[in-house]
């Protein structure tokens, strides 16, 4: 069968800066993402991982990315995001760094591990919650969460709550 | 199967910063850190201080990303050495050494990367990332090290950093990975701020730059590690009977409400028994 065949790979960026959360945008991901991979693997990497690479799906306030490339040339996005180290965008640059959580051969695969990961963010928040309004905000969200047809990847998160969760 | 660790936390003089950085680390997913504490003899005559039991210093330990224990925090100490002499420090088995979980020693020469191979009493040897190496590697004392159960140091902050350090990261690495093939290599951070700590993941992909294969890369941060934290807590120990540096076989293991023990045969038929100071998952 020919098919092109991808890989997706799910990253969170963590900053230490809550103000970086604005500035997570597609473009900002994709340039940083560019510049580590042709810094450290040159003008043949960029190139290689440059043939089909997009950011797919950017959730801002859980700082969530999905990146899709070639399945040839995954290893060398793989071992190039750790060197990315800045986010920049409208001329103002955040340190950050991308902690890789999942690869997949399909978005479908990437959005059912996200579910799962998103759970547990739900119940670790539900651990330091303060308010029983926020208790009961994050319980309703916990219970609702699951892959149905046609929801998206960003109805899974309850986004008052993890806007407050500042890593 | 092992958790991930960090054995390199350089421990700084803020309790704060330390406290952020293991904050991230379990929020990054790590089981256990080691607080790295440096010695380098060619300052002014340093004494080796008792280790900060990690009790004191952080009085509530993060939980671990993914699981629900609270992250494991271990104490290391690193010795640089550049002239033989510095090694009767650890041949005198000072009562302070013997506190801490990890020895570790940074040999600054080829003689010296030999006995620290063949016979000084560590876990790890760190293996310089900043500069270029003043020596080759060579196969017999590395051989030796690899059978007594000490793990090769590469640190991955520096590359991170600056251009010219990744440059000698990633030869020292290879050209050490073309002697020892892979095995017995941990792979740390020397993050000084949360923002330059890596995830698990990350770092094995990282290992996969440094010429490891995949199943290496992922071992060189979670059962290596693991490996060299038991290595530690058996040399460590404070038995009646003295340890030898030969073969220890080891019996069996078992785990009792506190904690895990180990039971092993000495030569001449003497056995010994320790607590073992590491979780087990």
């Amino acid at each position: 069968m020919v098919r092109f065949k991808n890989r997706y790979v799910l990253c969170e960026v963590v900053s230490e800066d809550p103000r970086c959360r604005q500035c997570i945008e597609d473009r900002a991901v994709g340039l940083a993402v560019r510049d580590a991979i042709g810094r450290v693997h040159g003008d043949f990497g960029l190139a290689c991982c440059s043939i089909s690479f997009t950011v797919k799906y950017l959730n801002a306030y859980t700082g969530t990315v999905l990146l899709r490339c070639r399945k040839d040339s995954y290893r060398l996005l793989c071992s190039a995001l750790p060197f990315v180290r800045q986010l920049e965008s409208r001329n103002q640059r955040y340190p950050c760094f991308l902690n890789t959580l999942h690869v997949g051969g399909t978005i479908r695969t990437c959005q059912k591990f996200l579910i799962e990961y998103n759970r547990r963010q739900l119940l670790m928040l539900l651990q330091s919650c303060t308010n029983e309004e926020e208790r009961r905000c994050v319980q309703k969200s916990l219970l609702s969460c699951s892959l149905t047809e046609e929801q998206c990847l960003s109805g899974n998160e309850d986004d008052d709550d993890d806007g407050t969760d500042t890593d | 199967m092992a958790g991930f660790s960090d054995l390199n936390i350089p421990q700084g003089p803020d309790k704060k910063s330390m406290q952020g950085l293991l904050e991230t680390a379990a929020h990054l997913g790590y089981s256990a850190v080691a607080l790295n504490h440096v010695i380098d003899f060619k300052e002014k005559k340093q004494e080796i201080i008792k280790p900060v039991s990690p009790s004191e210093l952080f009085p509530s330990l993060p939980v671990v990303q993914g699981t629900s224990k609270r992250i494991k925090v271990l104490t290391r100490l690193t010795l640089v050495i550049s002239d033989p002499s510095h090694c009767n420090l650890l041949r005198s088995t000072s009562p302070n050494i013997r506190l801490y979980d990890i020895i570790a020693v940074f040999p600054k020469t080829e003689k010296l990367f030999h006995i620290a191979c063949t016979t000084l009493d560590v876990d790890l040897v760190c293996i310089n990332v900043t500069e270029k190496l003043p020596f080759y590697f060579r196969r017999p004392p590395v051989n030796v090290a690899i059978d007594r159960g000490i793990y090769f140091e590469l640190l991955y902050t520096p590359a991170i950093k600056d251009s010219t350090m990744r440059r000698y990261t990633i030869s020292n690495a290879i050209s050490l990975m073309q002697i020892c093939k892979g095995k017995n290599i941990v792979v740390s951070s020397a993050a000084e701020r949360p923002l330059e700590l890596r995830g698990p993941y990350d770092v094995a992909n990282l290992g996969l730059l440094f010429g490891l294969s995949e199943g290496e890369a992922k071992a060189a941060v979670s059962t290596n590690c693991r490996a060299a934290m038991l290595h530690g807590a058996f040399s460590a120990s404070q038995n009646i009977w003295e340890l030898r540096k030969n073969r220890k076989v080891l019996l069996c293991f078992t785990s009792t409400e506190t904690g895990l023990w180990a039971l092993w045969m000495q030569p001449k038929w003497m056995l010994c028994f320790r607590e073992v100071p590491v979780s087990c998952e």
